[in-house]
């Protein structure tokens, strides 16, 4: 008989390492958190592995995959820890990184700071070459130029080069000119060519995405390296892969070359385990809302999938604030993040009024319950108060909070600046930080042309399931899921990841000229391509490939995304890709102009391998007894009534497949607490997660959620 | 209905007021995606807002242009109310490009349109984007508005949801890039279809009737915090006289003003400033108060969002006829050359009062703006505009930022997409050594960008026009307290330097360079923390022979770094 077989999911964060092991055959979980090693981080994975092996010794001779999401990354670039890098440019442009878009990102405030350039002014470096907007060479690369160039660069010390051209993305012969030079006189400095990294249009946002890519490759690569090394010496023989920002995972060696791929590699994780769910339940449109200490991240899920944007920001100087960041241009998951976290501060301000976030208290002092000296209020102080948390189970009763200090200082700090009551006033942090969040998920989903109304919100996090009611009636969502474990629901995520890389190529057609054969051959490159990638990661699995085409009416500048079925281009005709055009551009923006010209600009490929199975385990169904599930009752705060109510406490752990109640309920478990108002139904399926309903108007109605089948 | 007033408890009210304003940015979100000039999508000159059913301004994007926004706050209460409420319409969408009306030129066309609720107007939804061309001579010489362009008053673009295509079809005639612009409208009109949906799905939420009671609120609120913030300068009079250069052969234009502090109000008053000009560069009342209040805003009370109440306690006058409140018909098209500088103005006015809240001149004032005609090789025309940025001016806390578009804003337009969009060739973009005014904290650096119509023989393009909007080609940004002026901008064809004022003229092999100006410094340069200077030094921000000379820095030439020893006894040398 075979051996049992485990995968393992490893996720790095801001405090805690994750870690999720799940049997293949069986689908049973077992979980560890230990904390985070900044100076190495692969201290924490090897130590956590370690204890893990605890429970069950020699597992890790039978892991079959690793899948890791790192920090790393974006921590080295907003501490800026990356290596000293050179920039290498055409002549005349060495300041488009330090000039930027030249925007004020804050048109009121005289005061703004900005980012540095990632590599400062003495470090960039110009060539005399040039390449024309349509491809032409102007003038080519001078060998000795660059040969002299490299020779300075070594020996001023750079550890890691970037090279971007103007107009390389049109034509790359110059940049590759060069990265030959450098590959035959400095073998051992890692290059970064605009070519490869991001072969798109806009100077500033290419040259800044290769710049950061080269900044981080040598620390990326010392990680990635000892961590293979750490990984074989204890034991393990099967194949590590990386969580990519775009929700894919890859090879070691792709995370390697291309850093700058996994820079969101933590935050994705929880959408990606949502798209499963949601393809898993066929919901429509699905939101992900991921509320954790000092953040809340979120996405819309259409159908299975998440919206993937091309551009981002990293090290805001103004957190949250648009446009105070370096522009990273490379496939992310349209992610939204904002400050509204458990930790986030309340506070009332200048004109009289309350406000809550984006500041947090952070783990130290943390909130005022903590006992850790923290003497602001925050979110978790008021979630306290109103009883949807237990002092003494929180964290499963390994951390005791006192709700007096919470009293005290909302009761201080905000209760009598507004002169109102201290419950009004933990009412009104708890309610504002909701609206907040409401307010920017309606954002988000509007622009992805979605309807905030017809949304199943999916909690995780560890703050996610006590706010997911307040958010849900905010955006006049009917529907809520909790998925198991979601207080960890993002190392879990790893598992429903497809090995998968996304590839592009700009080249703008008007529809009417294109050439549809032409467009096949494209398509079919960038596949070739792309499943080169993945080659290394394939163990005999067909590839998978999904086509879009990003189009536009003649003269705007942004695109809209299409998905194509099917395998030959040439099957389409014009008018099948115009009404595919029309039809979405409707959808997302009321009205269409079928009479202005359409035109073809980017041509995308996402090459993926079959999903390993995933399951989850069924939950027992030995007892069905729901008064064995309850805890007790306490008061807590009804969002209807706006006065205190007993809610009847649960214990997840305890539930069984089609377990139904209504509330007001609490339901608790280890990671979370999750809160469910008066006006709401529960029900428990199979595999244990709870699908809650809130009524329209009048009573709850059970029926929703899928059936059980 | 005074006396059934709702009120709002301030939990409620912030609430609601996020909500209001995100409704905007979202308006504001889905211009990018559906506008067609780059001018729009790049450059992002456009503001959306929205009024409350007296045509109050509530909320305007929080990514806006200052001289739009400002300009729609006062416009818009005027354009709202000279239609009786009972003659508006569900469906119906005005658009209007009235100068005196709204944001002083030709090119920035509002759409806007009542938003029903209830089967009766509550609100206006509003959007200016500034079209990249409205017909007319495109310099900025022009004797008068009608040499500018075509001028659209008040219509109606949809009458009750009918559109008004005789009238699109007009404008279409008018202008050099009819699909341009009419894609521009089409995203207006979006963008006001965005805002009213959001706002009557809001009032179906909350319960709410008016918008009027929770306008009002905030209202309150705002003009509160604005007027504890002016009551933080000390009463009194502060008076400047300041010069804008004229273009070309064209007289410097004096402007007078005095700026009084009275308690939590401030009045502005233009008394003495010279009368409106026979050139393009004439400001309207709205335009002015626009740059006035975003000197009071950006230097006494940022982060508050901007409403009605924000401009209550500051009032303005200006004569009738003068350079700051010009009569129809003067010329506007670059009214910016002139109105940007009001910022500066009131700054300086106030410098003495309020020393840590204004910064010294600065090189994108006035904002730098080009517009260029020309045709590809095969004859197909091409048109488009950039705005430039120069160095800002410092303050007491921060060295100037390089390159800001400031008062106004915007981006610049990649240089890949300029060369892709036109026939012109750029050589380079980059800032300036030594343009930065010194002082204890330096001016920002300045750019230089080089532009080329390449000669290419039979496949040459054809001539290309450049008109120019900007100015400190002959008055650079000033320095304070002790700190110096920036370096000036300069405009040259061929090396040598061109006319700003009309329209210049290139061939194929024509080289320009367009350079602007760095930023006046603030305090004693010799004040500067030597380092700072060494590091100005290393990164090429300053040479060595002017980090003696301007900060008494000495620099060791092999090395790049610093002698503090030397530095030290020659500061006390001097």
């Amino acid at each position: 008989m075979k051996q049992e077989t485990y995968r393992l999911g490893c996720d790095i964060g801001g405090t805690f390492t994750d870690f999720v092991l799940v049997n293949n055959k069986t689908g049973e979980f077992h979980t560890n958190k230990c904390l985070t090693t900044p100076s190495d981080p692969s201290d924490a994975i090897e130590q956590g592995i370690r204890e893990l092996t605890e429970i069950l010794p020699g597992f890790v001779d039978n892991v079959e995959e690793i899948i890791h999401g790192t920090t790393l990354v974006i921590n080295a670039i907003i501490e800026r820890k990356g290596a000293r890098t050179a920039l290498i440019t055409t002549k005349g442009f060495k300041d488009v990184l330090e000039l930027g878009r030249e925007k004020r990102y804050d048109a009121y405030d005289i005061f703004s700071e900005y980012p540095e350039p990632i590599i400062p002014r003495p470090d960039r470096f110009e060539v005399d070459e040039r390449v024309t907007f349509d491809g032409r060479i102007f003038k080519d690369v001078d060998e000795q130029e660059v040969t002299a160039l490299i020779e300075r660069c070594k020996k001023d010390g750079m550890k890691s080069i970037a090279v971007c051209l103007i107009n390389s993305y049109e034509n790359p012969v110059n940049e590759r000119k060069i990265k030959e030079i450098i590959e035959r006189e400095a073998p051992d400095l890692p290059i970064s060519s605009s070519f490869e990294v991001l072969p798109e249009i806009k100077e500033y946002e290419r040259t800044c995405t290769t710049a950061v890519n080269a900044y981080v490759k040598p620390i990326t690569y010392w990680y990635l390296n000892k961590l293979v090394n750490r990984l074989g010496t204890i034991g393990f023989g099967g194949k590590l892969f990386i969580m990519l920002s775009s929700g894919g995972i890859t090879s070691v060696e792709t995370a390697k070359n291309f850093p700058v791929r996994i820079i969101e590699s933590g935050p994705t994780a929880a959408v990606i385990a949502s798209q499963y769910y949601g393809k898993m339940f066929n919901i429509k449109d699905m939101f992900c809302f991921d509320m954790g200490g000092t953040t809340a991240k979120s996405c819309l899920i259409q159908d299975g999938h998440a919206g993937l944007v091309s551009t981002f920001e990293v090290g805001r100087v103004q957190r949250f604030q648009k446009g105070s960041g370096l522009p990273i241009q490379v496939p992310v998951v349209d992610l939204m993040e904002i400050g509204a976290g458990g930790g986030s501060i309340a506070k009332v301000n200048r004109m009289g009024l309350l406000q809550v976030g984006p500041e947090s208290s952070g783990a130290d002092p943390g909130p005022a319950a903590y006992c850790q000296g923290g003497d602001n209020p925050t979110v978790t102080d008021a979630d306290l108060v109103l009883g949807y948390l237990d002092p003494d189970f929180f964290l499963g009763g390994t951390m005791k909070l006192d709700i007096e200090l919470s009293k005290k200082t909302i009761q201080k700090k905000v209760a009598d600046p507004l002169g109102t009551t201290m419950v009004e006033a933990a009412f009104g942090i708890h309610d504002l930080i909701n609206e907040t969040m409401a307010a920017a998920a309606k954002t988000h989903i509007a622009e992805k042309g979605g309807n905030p109304n017809l949304v199943t919100v999916t909690a995780f996090g560890g703050a996610g399931p006590v706010h997911t009611y307040g958010l849900a009636k905010k955006i006049g969502a009917t529907t809520i899921l909790v998925p198991p474990l979601a207080g960890v629901g993002s190392a879990l995520g790893f598992f429903t990841a497809p090995v998968a890389f996304d590839m592009s190529r700009s080249h703008r057609k008007v529809l009417e000229d294109a050439d549809f054969n032409e467009i096949e051959t494209l398509f079919s490159t960038l596949e070739k391509e792309a499943a080169q990638i993945l080659e290394g990661a394939r163990s005999g699995d067909e590839i998978i490939f999904e086509r879009t085409l990003l189009m536009r009416f003649v003269g705007q500048g942004a695109e809209i995304d299409l998905g194509i079925e099917g395998k030959d281009f040439q099957q389409f005709s014009t008018k099948d890709i115009r009404i595919m055009f029309d039809e979405e551009y409707k959808r997302l923006y009321g009205r269409t102009a079928a009479e202005s010209p359409v035109e073809f600009v980017t041509f995308k490929v996402r090459a993926s391998l079959p999903k390993k199975p995933f399951v989850i385990s069924r939950l027992s169904t030995k007892k069905r007894d729901l008064q064995a599930c309850i805890k007790g009752q306490r008061p807590a705060f009804s969002v209807i009534k706006k006065d205190y109510l007993p809610f009847t406490v649960y214990d997840r752990s305890k539930l069984f497949p089609d377990a139904r109640f209504y509330g007001p309920a609490i339901i608790e478990e280890r990671e979370s607490t999750i809160v469910i108002g008066e006006d709401a139904a529960v029900r428990v399926d199979d595999f244990g997660f709870i699908w809650i309903n809130i009524a329209q108007s009048g009573g709850p109605d059970q029926e929703g959620g899928p059936k059980n089948d | 209905m005074t006396n059934n007033k709702r009120r709002f408890d301030p939990i409620t009210l912030e609430i609601l007021w996020k909500r209001l304003v995100s409704i905007v940015d979202e308006s504001d979100a889905s211009v990018i995606r559906t506008a067609f000039s780059s001018l729009l999508r790049d450059a992002h000159d456009y503001t959306c807002m929205f009024t409350d059913s007296r045509g109050q301004e509530m909320v305007q994007g929080t990514l806006c242009t200052p001289g739009m926004a400002g300009a729609m706050a006062l416009g818009m209460k005027k354009i709202v109310t000279s239609i009786p409420m009972e003659d508006y319409r569900d469906g119906d969408v005005f658009i209007v490009n009235d100068p005196w009306l709204l944001a002083g030129h030709l090119n920035d066309v509002c759409v806007w349109s009542p938003i029903f609720f209830k089967e009766k107007p509550v609100a206006f939804t509003a959007c200016i984007f500034h079209h990249t061309d409205i017909g007319g001579r495109t310099a900025s010489d022009n004797r008068d508005v009608y040499a500018e362009g075509l001028y659209i008053p008040l219509t109606k673009l949809y009458d009750a949801g009918k559109l008004n295509r005789d009238l699109v079809n007009m404008i279409r005639w008018n202008v050099r890039t009819p699909k341009e612009f009419d894609g521009d409208i089409r995203s207006q009109v979006a963008a006001n279809h965005v805002c009213s949906q959001k706002i009557t799905e809001m009032m179906e939420d909350e319960g709410l009737d008016t918008l009027d009671d929770l306008a009002d609120e905030i209202f309150y609120r705002t003009e509160k915090s604005m007027r504890s913030s002016i009551e933080n300068i000390a009463d009194g009079s502060y008076s400047h006289e300041g010069i804008v250069e004229g273009a070309g052969d064209k007289p410097d234009i004096p402007i007078k003003l005095t700026v009084t502090v009275d308690g939590s109000r401030i009045h502005v008053d233009f008394d003495g400033t010279s009368r409106q000009v026979d050139w393009g560069v004439n400001v309207v009342y709205n335009f002015t108060y626009a740059y006035v209040f975003m000197a009071i805003k950006s230097g006494f009370d940022p982060g508050v969002p901007i409403n009605e109440g924000a401009i209550r306690p500051i009032t303005m006058s200006a004569p009738e006829g003068s350079i700051v409140n010009c009569k129809y018909p003067a010329a506007v098209a670059a009214r910016m050359v002139v109105g940007h500088f009001m910022t500066e103005m009131v700054f300086k006015a106030l410098a003495q009062a309020a020393p840590d809240n204004i910064i010294a001149g600065s090189g994108g004032t006035p904002a730098q703006t080009n517009i260029f005609h020309g045709s590809f090789a095969n004859g197909k025309p091409w048109h488009t505009m950039i705005i430039r940025g120069g160095g800002m001016g410092a303050s007491s806390r921060f060295d100037g930022h390089h390159c800001a578009i400031f008062p106004a804003n915007g981006a610049n337009t990649p240089i890949e997409i300029l060369e892709s969009d036109t026939s012109m060739i750029i050589e380079s973009r980059g800032l300036v050594q030594d343009s930065g005014g010194p002082g204890r904290q330096r001016g920002g650096i300045g750019r230089q960008m080089i532009i080329r119509l390449p000669d290419d023989g039979e496949n040459s393009p054809g001539t290309m026009s450049i008109a120019v909007q900007a100015g400190r080609y002959i008055y650079p940004p000033a320095g304070i307290f002790g700190g110096r002026d920036g370096s000036l901008a300069q405009f040259l064809k061929n090396g040598k330097t061109a006319d700003p004022s009309g329209l210049t003229f290139c061939d194929p092999g024509d080289q320009i360079s367009f350079v602007s100006a760095g930023g006046g410094g603030y305090g004693d340069p010799f004040e500067r923390d030597p380092e700072a200077v060494e590091r100005d030094v290393q990164y090429g921000y300053v040479s060595i022979e002017r980090a003696k000379e301007d900060y008494g820095v000495i620099i060791e030439p092999d090395t790049l770094t610093l002698d503090l020893t030397a530095t030290l006894k020659f500061r006390e040398n001097k």
